[in-house]
């Protein structure tokens, strides 16, 4: 269902944006303040992703990509405009809310894998499980069954991620950011710190799981990595295009 | 719980700056409980040492400066002002006492020691007798404890007192200090053979030992009216009050020294500081991730704040334990007597010493760990 949505926002509409998506941009603008002046990182974003999308965002450095991708990941709200996230505004959201969002509702995967260097690969699988469930999960299966799932084996799970190849520690890091069976997930620049040969099997494991149902939004500078998505939008100069 | 086994990992990864740090607050907790100890330790012994003269009001000349409406030739009680005492004081009884101090001679031995006149019916109230009898003739004298036994004095000892000679009528029992008279190295004498011998019939002090103890401040309430009605001719002092301006004495001392121990664990906590703030340094792109993942700001606090914990309850259990040690080590050294440091008020100080420990410990690991938690996570997530 399609719905026209105009905000107030400097008598600027975006329209066509479907009500039930599970991300709208309305609008949406990031100012940041610095000293020199104020930086427009985003100018009045409109856009709309529906359930199940996979959706490639390119643009050359500085343009607003990761910008855009941590608004979506609820690390930042915009300054103007408003942005919704499973039908949730999330500038009305606490810092507290907006943290228990992106642990229940959103998956992060980035380029420099990002796990936590003092647990165990099983470990870091299971964090968020815990930060959800409050409570020890030691040795879930649901951890350990993800992990096989993503081609790690059981001799792995007790290493600590240094010890992995840049290709294992990225599949721990899907694991991770699917644990919580999260309805979108964020990769930022997936294959960038992986050869050919390995960004591709990420790539197919990402394909799989949008298959699966997942919404999947991608930070890309590779159009053979963007080729992947089914939705490309490139973004320079903080606007859409 | 996942963030008390990060924050225990992450010690163990950095041991040797955690043990440091953890030493730091051992240190600290030692000094704080073992000066604890070491006064409380003094002030139980003092106090012990003291002899029970909760019952005594002590009259005391006054001596001043001339112009300063004192009195200031004499400095003595006379004995008209003794019988007004003895009149204001009754039925509680009013004891004179001659006190100086003269060369004696034991056999070959020849030493100074302090000289107490005291009317002989009147010696039982000051001092108990551990053998031997009151001396009945004038030249009879009784031996404090420590002078009879450092001189082997016994009854019937003879010793030389300036020109004359006295006869050894009894060995006194320890009195331990006084604040009245301190007869252990002293000898007691008949107040006549002491008038008659020195040439002074007006008295050093007049002991009253009040009856009823709640009658303290009537006595001397009483004698104050009596003598010090123009002038301030005398003061008067009650045991208790002097007994317990000593022992506050001593814990404003305990308190003292244990303020000073309480600097090292000062110093103690600004380590502690600056390696949770090293730790929070280190780990910003960590604690970027945690947040990312979906990690609250109350949780990263949970975190660091668990890891000043560890470094706490480490440092002062540790610091509890050997601070025993010390205490022992201080008390024997300086009272050569470990009897006081069983008390449960001494032994307090090791539980106080380990609380303070804890505290400062989490204190000093507060900022960093908000510090930790306020960190923005998209900055965080750059660091590198």
């Amino acid at each position: 269902m399609e719905e026209e949505v105009s905000t107030a926002n400097g008598g600027a509409v975006c329209t066509g944006i479907p009500k039930d998506a599970v991300i709208r941009l309305e609008d949406a603008t990031k100012v940041y303040s610095l000293p020199f002046g104020d930086v427009v990182a985003l100018d009045r974003i409109c856009l709309a992703v529906m359930p199940g999308e996979f959706i490639a965002i390119m643009g050359p450095s500085g343009s607003g990509k990761s910008t855009l991708l941590n608004l979506i990941g609820s690390l930042d709200v915009p300054t103007e405009g408003d942005l919704y996230i499973d039908g949730r505004d999330t500038r009305t959201l606490s810092d507290d809310e907006l943290t228990e969002l992106r642990r229940d509702r959103i998956g992060f995967i980035f380029q420099q894998f990002n796990l936590i260097p003092l647990l165990t690969v099983l470990e870091n699988v299971e964090y968020p499980m815990i930060l959800k469930s409050r409570q020890a999960v030691k040795g879930s299966s649901r951890a350990r069954d993800l992990l096989l799932r993503v081609g790690l084996t059981e001799q792995m799970l007790a290493h600590k991620p240094k010890e992995l190849s840049g290709g294992q520690q990225q599949r721990v890091a899907i694991a991770r950011a699917l644990i919580n069976d999260p309805a979108i997930l964020l990769c930022d620049e997936p294959t960038g710190n992986l050869d050919q040969a390995t960004g591709k099997l990420i790539m197919d494991m990402l394909s799989e799981v949008n298959r699966r149902g997942k919404t999947i939004i991608m930070v890309t500078h590779d159009a053979d990595v963007a080729a992947y998505a089914q939705r490309t939008i490139t973004i320079v100069d903080g606007k859409v295009q | 719980m996942i963030f008390f086994e990060i924050s225990k990992r992450n010690i163990r990864l950095n041991w040797l700056r955690s043990f440091l740090a953890a030493a730091g607050i051992v240190i600290g907790v030692i000094a704080i409980s073992s000066m604890g100890i070491l006064g409380s330790s003094l002030t139980l012994s003092v106090t012990d040492s003291l002899s029970t003269v909760g019952d005594s009001v002590i009259v005391i000349p006054v001596v001043g400066q001339p112009g300063q409406n004192m009195v200031t030739t004499e400095a003595l009680i006379t004995e008209r002002q003794l019988q007004q005492i003895t009149r204001v004081v009754a039925p509680n009884d009013a004891v004179p006492i001659h006190a100086g101090a003269d060369r004696i001679e034991i056999g070959p031995d020849k030493t100074v020691a302090a000289i107490y006149g005291i009317r002989p019916d009147q010696i039982p109230l000051m001092v108990d007798i551990a053998d031997g009898i009151v001396p009945r003739s004038t030249s009879g004298a009784l031996a404090g404890a420590l002078l009879a036994d450092e001189y082997d004095l016994k009854t019937g000892s003879r010793v030389r007192v300036g020109n004359e000679t006295v006869r050894i009528t009894g060995i006194l029992e320890e009195q331990g200090m006084g604040f009245d008279i301190n007869p252990d190295n002293a000898l007691i004498v008949s107040d006549r053979w002491y008038a008659t011998t020195y040439d002074q019939d007006d008295y050093d002090q007049v002991i009253v030992k009040v009856r009823d103890i709640n009658d303290i401040d009537a006595v001397k309430l009483a004698i104050e009216r009596a003598l010090n009605r123009r002038d301030d001719v005398v003061t008067v002092y009650d045991t208790r009050m002097i007994l317990e301006m000593i022992i506050e004495t001593f814990n404003q001392i305990s308190t003292f020294t244990t303020a000073i121990g309480g600097i090292s664990l000062l110093v103690a906590g600004v380590s502690i500081f600056n390696v949770q703030m090293m730790s929070v340094t280190e780990r910003i792109k960590e604690i970027g991730i945690i947040r990312s993942i979906g990690t609250k700001r109350s949780e990263v606090m949970k975190m660091f704040l668990y890891e000043a914990f560890i470094l706490g309850v480490v440092g002062s259990g540790i610091g509890g334990i050997l601070s025993f040690a010390g205490g022992y080590i201080a008390v024997s050294i300086m009272l050569q007597d470990t009897t006081y440091l069983f008390y449960p008020e001494t032994l307090f100080y090791i539980p106080y010493g380990m609380v303070i420990g804890l505290i400062v410990t989490l204190l000093s690991g507060l900022y960093p760990a908000w510090k930790a938690a306020n960190l923005n996570p998209i900055e965080a997530l750059r660091f590198e």
